[in-house]
């Protein structure tokens, strides 16, 4: 147990040997070579930095022989919300910790006003339900511990599943459903394991097991000695892109390093990655073989059994073969697509890529058939579209449903469908003797679908006469008024398919352009700086993760090197060529001023100052009246005077915004054959915080447009939408796909449909002039 | 080879044109094209821009058409697994493409109908020999005797005329029927008619059975005589003088030509025109047909016989045998198979007889059944588009011709559509309100400007669907029948001289208000609806507001169906003609002002009218066209004196002793062709889509409640003869 280090070491192959447990480090900045005692503290969360001091670990720090923990949760918060509400994710498991998986944790908090005794929290692993219990923890958090039966945990992928009923105390209202909510905290949600072997990682493949924090992100950290050296960057981001894709968390960041961080924290991973020289004063039993061989393998240092991944050999190259190990594990065809996208570490089931005419049914989506007793229904399915998606404007996908419901619905029941969280049609449900829905056609337009995972969300309001009456105890009622069968479909049609350029949402989507890129991308970092690093790390490894392959990547020290090749520009603006900021469209001025908090009046943008001038002219003359008759025209028919141009209004260059400290913009090259996206922050620090902020999937799917900054104080992402570009043609030429292409860019541009639908007519009718005048009788 | 090029060119803009209609683009690109398109058609119209514009703005219009027809067809179809909802919606969806297909073919047909033709009158000392048939059944003697006249008093050369009349009324058959009353009735009629022919100098021609109707008897005369052409007048069309002049010169130019088609023109007005009264101030329902589409069918050689007021080639005739009499139009029938066997014909666009209609409302649905029943007997017999030997136009003519009368299914699917929301809630159209502004109604105001612009002066706005719907009722039964026993039907001749003497509800006015009643119904409970269900309001406005429409055009026909009664038995015509009166021994200037089948009203200067006692007989003394210049005396009646200062005026009624009284009688009423196209001209007008909208809103309003009136009076007297 008290062996310095254990290496085990796989030669290309990566096979793993043994794994020796040791105790945790948490010994601060400690070289990795030191040998630690115990510490005192060995919770694998600092719940001592956490203000809430009601969380049931509190209690449960021991000095020694802390069980090794995992938590389960993939954000910071599980809120399950509304009457009915459900949600599944998969978390690796290595064979270690599938035999040794012995408990369930987690603590719960829920809205006062639900009802304890008709309200019930579930948890279930691998489909079978571990413990369950009402949902009575109003006040303060409640800690929850099932058993895990044995033989329940697999290695490998596991389900887990947290599932809630609730119901109002008083209300029956459907405004009363919005206010029933049960949230788990994610540092409160572990699995608690038996024995030290689960700690530690041996094969390659356990990268996966990587698992997440206590605020439910991923973190690995790379180690290299030379990391200043240009040269070395694409293996490193190739690295990145590898373990990226094993890892698959839906939060993960990259931190590059020369020395050793502090080791074992949950949800991070430490990889050192560097020639057996650069790498012995890091870690002095580094063994023998890296001075004469390539070295994939999992080593553990002295303290607390954390695992370091240490690619290593004699020379560059050897690491670098060492590292295609990892990578190339991970490799697949550009040029053949994808079934699903992975999304099974964060929602379950993966999610399935429909590029035409498809249909799916719900069983297959993860939704099952469900009765309902409540008064607002509501589940989710996830599906995605490639990055040349171009169907916005006119598409209409269609769910065809199967449902049914009593008669004691009431006519004003309906059924919404909300597409990334907005709505996107409405139904009645009218017969007023209730009805059963067969392969109802519900039209969802896709105008708010983006390329990659989409989540469809499916919202039945009841009605009925018992609620409208509210007796006690009828909230609690149990008799079924609304039924979902696994028969119905999701159907898409056959869509436009074009890609554009700018388009952050494809790229943010699935890596296009940069995905299926013949050539290796060329990456430009001005300044390798550990920071600069870590963002362009980050941010690689999150688009690799979205195209689901790594990129072959080339570092450039000129812009103009990347002329024609899809390009990545990341570092501070300070730091980036004019030429390149001018090109993205970004406003040269804002590379010095940026970030260096002026007085904000004077950044002042002028669309916003005119927009408000505009606002505040309102009330007279004919330029209200315009402002009206647009208004008018938004609200009823959802047409912008600025889609009735027949010429595209100019693009000004943009100012980011001061509260702003990220920018990611995409252009296409001067010679505008290749992209180029643009990264950039106020300094290198700002940088690498703002690429690891954006990296969680929650934000990431904001990213899009041609420009999209990034607040901090917000916490959110905004975009501004491309205003010109160009389309790029990513499918073999084919009549159909023209047409629907040709309909997308008329309804987007709809003045061009009608004056073009003017002119054929026109000529129509003097051709018909001319022939009749030739055909018949003349006179 | 320029022809090709041009249909190539014409074919592949075309499709430019189809493939930007069938882009599926949101519905704000649709909403904002069509507005763009809808002012681009009002400006032009604004503008009254003809020729080549007339054209652009059809082509407007049809792609709006079919941009609804693309919606339709991919958008708004009820699933097929909700059959209670597919099966309705799918007939709706049915008749409204019957609709499109009917208007495409009457686009193609009216694209750009033939100006009329200049006179062509024939050339002096090359008349052909022409037989003129009055068929007849059973109309009486003074109608017959005045339609021979008038034939009789055509200017043609006297030996190369010869006018026949097929009496099928007192055939052999008849005269020998087992019934005493119809076999006693046939030989009277016999004597009679031969006696009237002899004084006419007519010939009288009947057969012994009366096979194949009113075909068998016009091939009986062909057998009888052997005039190289044939005029074929029914016995209540009487034509003008120069008919003859007018029509046989074309046969001189095509040696091919089997047909010389011109216009009826009627004195009287139609059951609706009379109801209505918009006989004299609105163009008439066939107006229509002969002002405009028969012009259309010309251009593509397609201009078809209507039975009467024709001249025919026997050459022709005897290529196909004669007139054929498989359906119950024979006429139709006739010219397509000519038109098979690549014989041509003209239509002239002049009006040269005048003739009745039926008066009541019963007997005009008598006559529309016929039509239609003969129509889909020639639609089922004689497909005309695949049927051998016709070109590709004349093919589209005759589809467009016979299709016509399939309009009672898409009327009767109209007017029920919203009664499947209102009174069973079923969803048979399945779009937003938004959808419905962007896409139905814009066709529909499309689909009026269209109708507008192809026949704005000769059918004002709304009058064809009342038309359509007033026949529908009736209509329906007919066409069913006739489809499920295509060779049942027979011929009946349409009763012309009957007259509405009283005020009173037709004999078959039941229907519609039934139907009134139901739809007032539907639209109270819409209107409930709108305020109990808000949630779907917007649907049920526009299913409401598609039944209101279906109300006033319901409530409309309830005017229809009650028969306005009238004082003079026949319509009067117009004339001005300079006459003498005598009265007793003296004789005095006059005027004639106006006449009809049975008398006329003459303004007499100077007449003391102290004298003058009702039934005392005068005399009216004037030169008729058809004579040699000398004046000539038609004895009459007086009925009734009006003074009007030095002006006398004296309604007169004709007392025929000889024959040659019918002949002046016939002078007067047909001698000139120049005053029906006059008054068929003050007509013409196109009041445009809003104006005509306005003023058939008012219209419907008004008959509805007369009809409401005559319904209450009925029961009253019934209740009161019941008691």
């Amino acid at each position: 147990m008290k062996r310095a280090l254990a290496l085990l070491m796989a030669f290309l192959a990566g096979s793993p040997a043994a794994a020796q447990p040791s105790p945790f480090d948490m010994s601060g900045e400690r070289p990795a070579e030191l040998r630690a005692a115990p510490p005192l503290e060995a919770a694998p969360q600092r719940r001592d930095a956490q203000p809430s001091s009601d969380s049931p670990e509190a209690d449960a720090l021991r000095p020694a022989a802390e069980p090794f923990r995992r938590f389960i949760l993939p954000f910071p918060t599980l809120s399950l919300a509304g009457e009915a509400d459900e949600r599944a994710w998969s978390i690796y498991l290595t064979p270690a910790q599938a035999q040794a998986g012995r408990k369930l944790t987690f603590a719960y908090q829920n809205a006062i006003v639900v009802a304890p005794e008709a309200s019930v929290l579930s948890v279930l692993v691998n489909g079978k339900l571990v413990g369950e219990g009402a949902v009575q923890a109003a006040d303060e958090p409640h800690e929850r511990s099932y058993d895990i039966p044995p033989g329940l945990l697999r290695t490998g992928e596991n389900e887990i599943r947290f599932r809630a009923g609730h119901r109002h105390r008083t209300d029956c209202t459907i405004q009363s459903t919005y206010e029933l909510w049960t949230e788990i905290a994610s540092e409160s949600a572990f699995i608690t394991f038996e024995g030290e072997e689960p700690r530690a990682l041996s094969a390659i493949e356990d990268i996966q097991a990587v698992g997440t924090n206590e605020t439910g992100r991923t973190q690995f950290n790379i180690v290299a000695p030379a990391l200043e050296q240009p040269s070395r960057v694409p293996m490193l981001m190739r690295l990145a892109q590898g373990v990226a894709l094993l890892g698959r968390m839906p939060s993960q960041s990259f931190v590059f390093s020369r020395a050793m961080p502090d080791l074992g924290k949950p949800g991070e991973l430490t990889i050192l990655a560097g020639t057996a020289t650069e790498l012995q004063p890091l870690l002095p039993s580094l063994p023998a073989e890296a001075a004469t061989g390539t070295i994939a393998a999992f080593a553990e240092t002295g303290t607390a059994h954390a695992p370091v991944l240490v690619l290593s050999g004699p020379n560059w190259t050897a690491v670098a073969a060492a590292i295609e190990t990892i990578t190339a594990a991970t490799e697949r065809p550009s040029n053949i697509p994808r079934d699903v996208i992975q999304t099974e570490r964060w929602r379950l089931p993966q999610t399935p890529l429909v590029f035409s005419g498809k249909s799916l049914r719900f069983s297959d989506l993860g939704v099952a058939t469900r009765e309902f007793s409540g008064r607002r229904f509501r589940t989710a399915l996830q599906v995605a579209i490639p990055s040349d998606f171009y169907a916005d404007a006119y598409g209409e996908a269609a769910i065809l449903l199967d449902a049914g419901y009593t008669e004691a619905v009431r006519p004003g029941s309906r059924i919404d469908i909300y597409v990334n969280g907005n709505i996107a049609t409405t139904v009645a449900l009218e017969a007023s003797a209730g009805g059963i829905l067969r392969h109802l056609p519900i039209n969802v337009t896709l105008r708010h679908f983006r390329p990659g995972a989409n989540l469809i969300e499916l919202e039945a309001v009841l009605l009925t006469e018992a609620d409208k009456m509210c007796s006690p105890g009828m909230a609690a009622s149990s008799e079924p008024r609304f039924a979902l069968f696994d028969t119905s479909e999701f159907a898409m049609p056959d869509f436009a398919r074009i890609a554009r350029r700018p388009d952050l949402a494809a790229t943010s989507g699935s890596a296009y352009p940069y995905r299926g890129s013949a050539d290796p991308v060329a990456l430009f970092i001005d300044r390798t700086d550990a920071d600069t690093l870590s963002a362009a790390g980050t941010f690689i490894a999150k688009l690799a993760v979205a195209g689901g392959r790594p990129m072959q990547i080339e570092s450039i020290a000129d812009p103009l090197v990347a002329d024609g090749r899809q390009a990545l520009f990341i570092g501070a603006m300070p730091q980036l060529p004019t030429m390149v900021l001018t090109q993205a469209g970004i406003d040269t001025v804002s590379q010095a001023s940026w970030g260096s908090a002026k007085d904000v009046a004077q950044g002042r943008n002028t669309q916003t100052a005119l927009d408000e001038w505009q606002t505040r002219l309102k009330g007279g003359g004919w330029r209200s009246a315009i402002v009206d008759f647009e208004s008018w025209l938004k609200e009823n028919f959802d047409i912008s005077l600025n889609s009735l141009r027949l010429i595209p209004e100019a693009e000004t260059p943009f100012v980011p915004p001061e509260a702003a400290t990220l920018l990611v913009a995409q252009s296409a090259n001067p010679a505008e054959n290749a992209t180029w996206t643009v990264v950039a922050a106020p300094s290198p620090a700002l940088l690498r915080e703002g690429v690891a902020a954006i990296a969680d999937t929650s934000r990431w799917s904001d990213v899009s447009g041609h420009i999209a900054v990034y607040d901090p104080v917000d916490d959110k992402v905004s975009a501004t939408p491309a205003r010109r570009f160009s389309l790029v043609e990513t499918q073999p030429p084919s009549f159909w796909n023209y047409r629907l292409i040709a309909a997308n860019w008329l309804s987007t541009n709809i003045l061009f449909y009608a004056v073009l639908l003017v002119s054929l007519a026109v000529v129509l009718g003097l051709a018909t002039a001319v022939l009749l005048g030739k055909l018949g009788r003349r006179t | 080879m320029s022809k090709v090029a041009t249909l190539t060119a014409w074919v592949v803009i075309s499709l430019c044109l189809v493939t930007l209609i069938t882009l599926p683009v949101n519905m704000q690109t649709q909403l904002v094209a069509s507005v763009l398109v809808v002012t681009f058609m009002a400006l032009i119209k604004l503008l009254d821009a003809g020729g080549k514009w007339r054209l652009v703005a059809l082509a407007f219009g049809s792609a709006m058409v079919l941009r609804y027809v693309y919606w339709r067809t991919t958008s708004t179809l009820p699933p097929v697994n909700q059959p209670e909802n597919f099966i309705p919606g799918f007939l709706l969806y049915l008749a409204e493409m019957y609709s499109v297909v009917m208007l495409g073919l009457s686009l193609f047909v009216v694209a750009m109908p033939l100006p009329p033709r200049p006179s062509r009158s024939a050339t002096p000392g090359k008349y052909p020999k022409v037989d003129v048939f009055v068929p007849s059944y059973n109309e009486d003697a003074d109608l017959l005797a005045n339609t021979l006249a008038a034939a009789k008093g055509m200017d043609y050369p006297a030996e190369k005329l010869t006018v026949w009349l097929l009496d099928d009324g007192a055939t052999l058959q008849k005269r020998n029927s087992t019934n005493l009353v119809d076999a006693q009735r046939a030989a009277a009629r016999h004597r009679e008619l031969q006696k009237l022919c002899e004084d006419l100098g007519v010939r009288y021609l009947t057969r012994d059975r009366n096979e194949h109707a009113k075909a068998g008897n016009l091939n009986n005369g062909m057998l009888n005589s052997n005039g190289e052409l044939i005029a074929v007048f029914d016995a209540d069309h009487a034509p003008a003088r120069d008919f003859l002049f007018e029509t046989v010169g074309y046969f001189e130019d095509d040696p091919r030509l089997f047909l010389v088609q011109t216009p009826h023109f009627f004195l009287n007005p139609d059951p609706l025109e009379r109801n209505l009264r918009t006989f004299e101030k609105m163009p008439s329902e066939n107006e229509m047909f002969y002002g405009i589409i028969q012009r259309g069918l010309d251009k593509w050689n397609a201009a078809f016989f209507c039975g009467s007021a024709a001249v025919l080639r026997r050459k022709a005739l005897e290529d196909t045998s004669g007139f054929s009499g498989l359906s119950i139009t024979e006429d139709c029938e006739t010219a397509l198979a000519l038109h098979g066997r690549g014989w041509n014909s003209v239509y002239v666009d002049r009006p040269l007889i005048a003739g009745l209609q039926p008066a009541t409302f019963a007997s005009f649905i008598g006559q529309r059944s016929r039509w239609a029943q003969g129509m889909m007997q020639i639609l089922m017999f004689r497909f005309p588009l695949l049927k051998g030997g016709l070109s590709i136009p004349q093919r589209l003519c005759y589809m467009s011709s016979t299709l016509f009368w399939l309009f009672p299914f898409s009327r009767t699917i109209f007017l029920f559509a919203p009664l499947f929301y209102l009174f069973f809630d079923l969803q048979i159209f399945t779009a937003s309100g938004g959808e419905f502004l962007a896409y139905t109604l814009v066709y529909m105001l499309v689909n009026l400007t269209m109708q507008n612009y192809l026949y704005g002066a000769f059918r004002w706005p709304w009058i064809s669907e009342l038309y359509e719907y007033a026949q529908t009722v009736h209509l329906l039964p007919a066409v069913v029948s006739v489809l499920l026993n295509p060779r049942k039907p027979t011929f009946k001749v349409t009763a012309k001289d009957e007259s509405v003497l009283e005020s009173r509800l037709s004999e078959i006015s039941r229907p519609f208000f039934v139907i009134f009643a139901v739809l007032l119904i539907a639209t109270a409970l819409a209107i409930y609806r709108v305020y109990t269900e808000p949630y779907k309001a917007d649907i049920t406005l526009v299913v409401g507001g598609w039944n209101l429409l279906n109300l006033i055009m319901a409530g409309c026909a309830l005017g229809v169906v009650s028969e306005r009664g009238e004082k003079a038995a026949s319509r009067r015509v117009k004339v001005s003609r300079r006459c003498e009166f005598s009265f007793g021994e003296q004789t005095y200037p006059a005027t004639i002002e106006n006449v009809s089948a049975h008398g006329a009203r003459v303004q007499v200067y100077g007449l003391p009218t102290d004298e003058l006692l009702i039934d005392v007989k005068g005399k009216i003394r004037f030169q008729p066209y058809s004579g040699d210049g000398t004046f000539e005396t038609l004895p009459v009646k007086i009925r009734n004196v009006e003074t009007e200062g030095d002006l006398t005026i004296v309604g007169c009624r004709y007392l025929p002793e000889v024959a040659r009284h019918h002949s002046l009688v016939a002078d007067l009423i047909f001698a000139n062709s120049q005053q029906w196209s006059e008054f068929q001209r003050m007509r013409r007008g196109n009041p445009g889509l809003v104006r005509g909208t306005l003023w058939f809103l008012w219209l419907a309003l008004y008959q509805m409640s007369r009809g409401l009136i005559y319904f209450f009076r009925s029961i009253k007297t019934e209740g009161g003869a019941s008691r």
